[in-house]
């Protein structure tokens, strides 16, 4: 079993009116099942309400399933007194900067996850040394969160969940609301938490550009895995990308729309240089 | 109903040792009808700018000009201003107050003093504008979606009849969907209603084919005001300020570096594509 | 704007009294404040303006900061005077129109207004040089007993410290709601008081709805890292006393000593 495994997952909830009566009831995610191994950088793609944040909180256990199962590193996340161990070793970034930091200043921020597992104070200062570092924002450890822009407040959010050691990061849609440079920081610290450190890296965006070096993608519609691969089998398929609604990068749009009048391109294509070096050996 | 802005400073924190300057001899006109895109990354004063043409931050030095009269003068009826340069805040959703989506739109026609059917008549008409549809006027606006929360704030400020109309960030936090549908209603009310609009936005991807001209902000100053095209000849310069020209252009570019003889000045994946082949073709 | 109400104002330097011990600067403020209301001789007086001066010198905080925050209060002195000095009998001194100032009223006012002074600065002191995150670490620690009679000390103290923490991200958003609805033609300045208050609401509204959205946000990401009280928790930063705050301690208690008795020592004297 990975690190990470869901199977046939439902979870419904029950739209009330006013007056608290039931209006009915919506399937946010609907049999889900995916299995993560150990290691993997893994991508969740889909637009909003396409079920994929539902999804994320599973696996932190801020929500359990309405039917099927989820297992973290071996442990079911229904069973209550697992509860902790499953957010320990499943940590999660959200969306809003502003809204998950904790402490006044940088290092006391990243240093409250550890404080509430109980680890020892040395400890706690190597640990958020460490996770500063590795996101690179050591330097600013002494700094107001307030006076951090989006994206270095996002690191420090990332480290923050780093120093509780966990086995797989979730990262709920953690560039939305960036802008261009705070998005490519955010992604760079991500790749290295995942390359460097080991931790698997569950990544949910709807950014196309994003999700270029992940290893497996899932593309999500209607609480549905709608498309599975990696990121080039993906990327071939554009009109059923464009079908879910998502953003193709401009580069896979033009090398197909090449692909269409008659150049003979391979699939998938997914950088400028990979085009460009594809073009000029046809030239 | 042009503005222009003569050589306009502003200093932020003007009397306190933190004193920044955040605009620095700005000098732009923006003539009747046109669309216009202003860029910038997070910080290069392009939300500093839009805030000074309706009034809500006041120069430290220079003059603004609406319909040739100086903004600064005594007797100028700033609330009056206001009405006409309507300005929609970043994340706009977020000064929806009122019971129901139709009397929070009326909001604005109220405040110009308008009698209640003159307001609820341009409430309604700016309510069909931003292509909200009928049966959702009488809903809570915190019931709404986060797109849906959008046209409805956009439409408050629309009810206004404003002659130009400034947007910060109009598609922030959206996803590929949400930000096309309203990028694309923004241009159908241009064309439709001939207004002067301003769109600030981070992304020259989203703006190129939509604007007339391009301004760029880097550090308080204007770099380049130009039509699209010609402002991302100097892509390579637009990166070194955080910024980045559609992808299209870096494949054409590196194209022509190969020696293929393209187009650069192509802007979409259409003009690409009869560049690229045209340029094969001609071998 | 909104912008210049700064809460804790917090004085960034270096000294010996910015490192002491919180628990040691809050005990003292508050011997301080009750050794204030012990003393009626005026050798008491100088003895804690004394005091004073020289924590105030070892904090390396300017005077003129200290007395610039005196100004928000300046209200309460004159009124505090004006009681004391119109409203105690007494032999008379001067008489005009309803009004008598007498001799003992007269003594009582300035007293007053000394000790009231002297009160706000001693207790600004501890304000000015404490972070309000060590100030907030300090009282949970000192009231630590208190839980003994269910009062939830952890959870107060992690209160304090995350509305600390989200004053100004609220008061910046307050601006920016104010902004967008002045966009939209709203007047939050002419009219009446009713006319005035009822022009708050596009404002408060917007405000409280994100707030609630903020607190949901916060305590989802709270408890995502594994946040479950104050049960089991170790501390990044404890407070652990130095030899300092031994010192700091025993310089208090003999001040509190020399300040109740520096009456009769000067009775003695003469």
């Amino acid at each position: 079993m990975g690190i990470v495994k869901a199977s046939d997952v439902v979870y419904e909830y029950i739209r009330r009116d006013d007056e608290g009566n039931v209006e009915g009831i919506t399937t946010a995610v609907d049999k889900v099942s995916l299995d993560i191994r150990q290691g993997e950088f893994i991508a969740i793609l889909g637009h909003n309400g396409s079920g994929k944040s539902t999804l994320a909180k599973h696996i932190n256990a801020i929500l359990t399933p309405t039917e099927g199962t989820v297992w973290v590193d071996g442990m079911d996340t229904s069973e209550e007194d697992k509860l902790w161990n499953v957010r320990q070793t499943a940590g999660m970034v959200f969306q809003n900067p502003d809204n998950q930091i904790i402490g006044q200043v940088v290092e006391e921020d990243v240093g409250f996850g550890p404080e509430n597992m109980g680890i020892p104070t040395k400890e706690i200062w190597e640990r958020v040394e460490e996770s500063l570092r590795a996101v690179g924002m050591y330097e600013f450890r002494k700094y107001s969160p307030n006076k951090l822009s989006g994206g270095q407040k996002q690191r420090v959010s990332i480290a923050g969940v780093l120093a509780m050691h966990p086995k797989c990061i979730v990262l709920d849609e953690p560039t939305a609301m960036l802008d261009p440079s705070g998005r490519k920081e955010v992604i760079r610290a991500v790749r290295g938490l995942n390359q460097v450190e080991g931790v698997t890296v569950i990544l949910i965006t709807h950014y196309m550009e994003e999700i270029i070096h992940a290893d497996r993608v899932f593309v999500m519609d209607r609480g549905r895995i709608a498309m599975e691969g990696t990121p080039r089998q993906i990327f071939s398929q554009v009109e059923k990308l464009k079908e879910l609604r998502l953003d193709v990068p401009q580069v896979t749009l033009l090398a197909y729309e090449l692909k269409k009048r008659g150049v003979a391109l391979p699939d998938g294509i997914l950088t400028a240089e990979e085009l460009a070096d594809a073009l000029s050996a046809y030239y | 109903m042009s503005i222009i802005v003569d050589h306009v400073n502003y200093i932020y924190g003007a009397d306190t040792p933190l004193a920044v300057a955040a605009l620095k001899d700005v000098c732009l006109q923006f003539p009747d009808g046109q669309f216009v895109g202003i860029i910038g990354h997070t910080g290069s004063g392009k939300s500093t700018l839009v805030q000074h043409l309706n009034g809500l931050l006041k120069a430290t030095s220079g003059h603004i000009y609406f319909d040739g009269e100086d903004i600064y003068d005594k007797d100028y009826d700033m609330k009056k201003l206001r009405s006409r340069v309507g300005l929609v805040f970043q994340y706009p959703e977020h000064q929806l107050f009122e019971v129901d989506v139709f009397s929070d739109v009326c909001f604005g026609p109220k405040n110009l003093g308008l009698d209640k059917r003159e307001a609820e008549l341009r409430a309604y008409d700016a309510l069909r504008r931003v292509g909200l549809p009928d049966e959702l006027f009488y809903q809570s606006p915190f019931d709404l979606s986060g797109g849906q929360k959008r046209r409805a704030a956009i439409a408050g400020v629309l009810a206004m009849k404003p002659d130009v109309l400034i947007l910060d960030e109009p598609t922030a936090g959206l996803d590929p969907k949400g930000r096309d549908e309203i990028l694309h209603q923004i241009k159908q009310l241009q064309t439709q209603t001939g207004m002067t609009i301003l769109l600030v936005s981070h992304s020259m991807e989203d703006v190129a084919e939509y604007v007339d001209r391009i301004i760029v902000m880097n550090k308080g100053s204007v770099l380049y005001d130009d039509e699209p095209r010609k402002v991302f000849r100097h892509y390579k310069e637009l990166e070194e300020v955080g910024l980045a020209a559609p992808q299209v252009t870096y494949v054409l570019h590196k194209l022509k570096e190969k020696g293929m003889n393209v187009d650069v000045s192509a802007t979409t994946i259409e003009e690409a594509a009869d560049t690229v082949l045209q340029a094969l073709g001609r071998r | 704007m909104l912008r210049d109400i700064t809460l804790g104002q917090y004085y960034q330097t270096e000294s010996v009294i910015h490192r002491l011990d919180p628990r040691v600067k809050l005990g003292g403020t508050l011997l301080f404040i009750i050794s204030l209301f012990l003393f009626d001789h005026f050798a008491g007086y100088v003895v804690a303006v004394a005091f004073l001066g020289i924590v105030i010198r070892l904090s390396h905080v300017p005077f003129r900061f200290m007395v610039k925050g005196m100004k928000a209060i300046v209200f309460l002195l004159i009124l505090t005077v004006t009681f004391n000095l119109f409203l105690t009998p007494g032999r008379e001194l001067v008489s005009f129109w309803k009004l008598t100032i007498t001799w003992e009223g007269l003594a009582l006012a300035i007293t007053m207004a000394v000790r009231l002074t002297i009160l706000i600065i001693g207790s600004s002191v501890m304000t000015l040089t404490t972070t309000p995150n060590n100030l907030t670490d300090g009282m949970e620690k000192m009231l630590k007993p208190l839980k003994l009679f269910r009062i939830p000390v952890h959870e107060v103290a992690m209160m304090m410290s995350i509305a600390l923490r989200f004053i100004p991200i609220l008061l910046e958003e307050t601006d920016k709601i104010m902004k967008a609805q002045l966009a939209r033609g709203a007047d939050f300045e002419s009219g009446n008081i009713f006319k005035r208050a009822k022009a708050m609401v596009p404002l408060l509204v917007p405000l409280f709805v994100s707030a609630f959205h903020r607190a949901n946000d916060l305590a989802l990401a709270m408890e995502s890292r594994c946040y479950r009280g104050g049960e089991g928790r170790t501390k990044m930063k404890p407070l652990v006393y130095q030899k300092r705050d031994g010192l700091a301690y025993l310089c208090i208690v003999l001040y509190l000593a020399l300040s109740i008795t520096a009456g009769r020592l000067v009775w003695m004297w003469i």
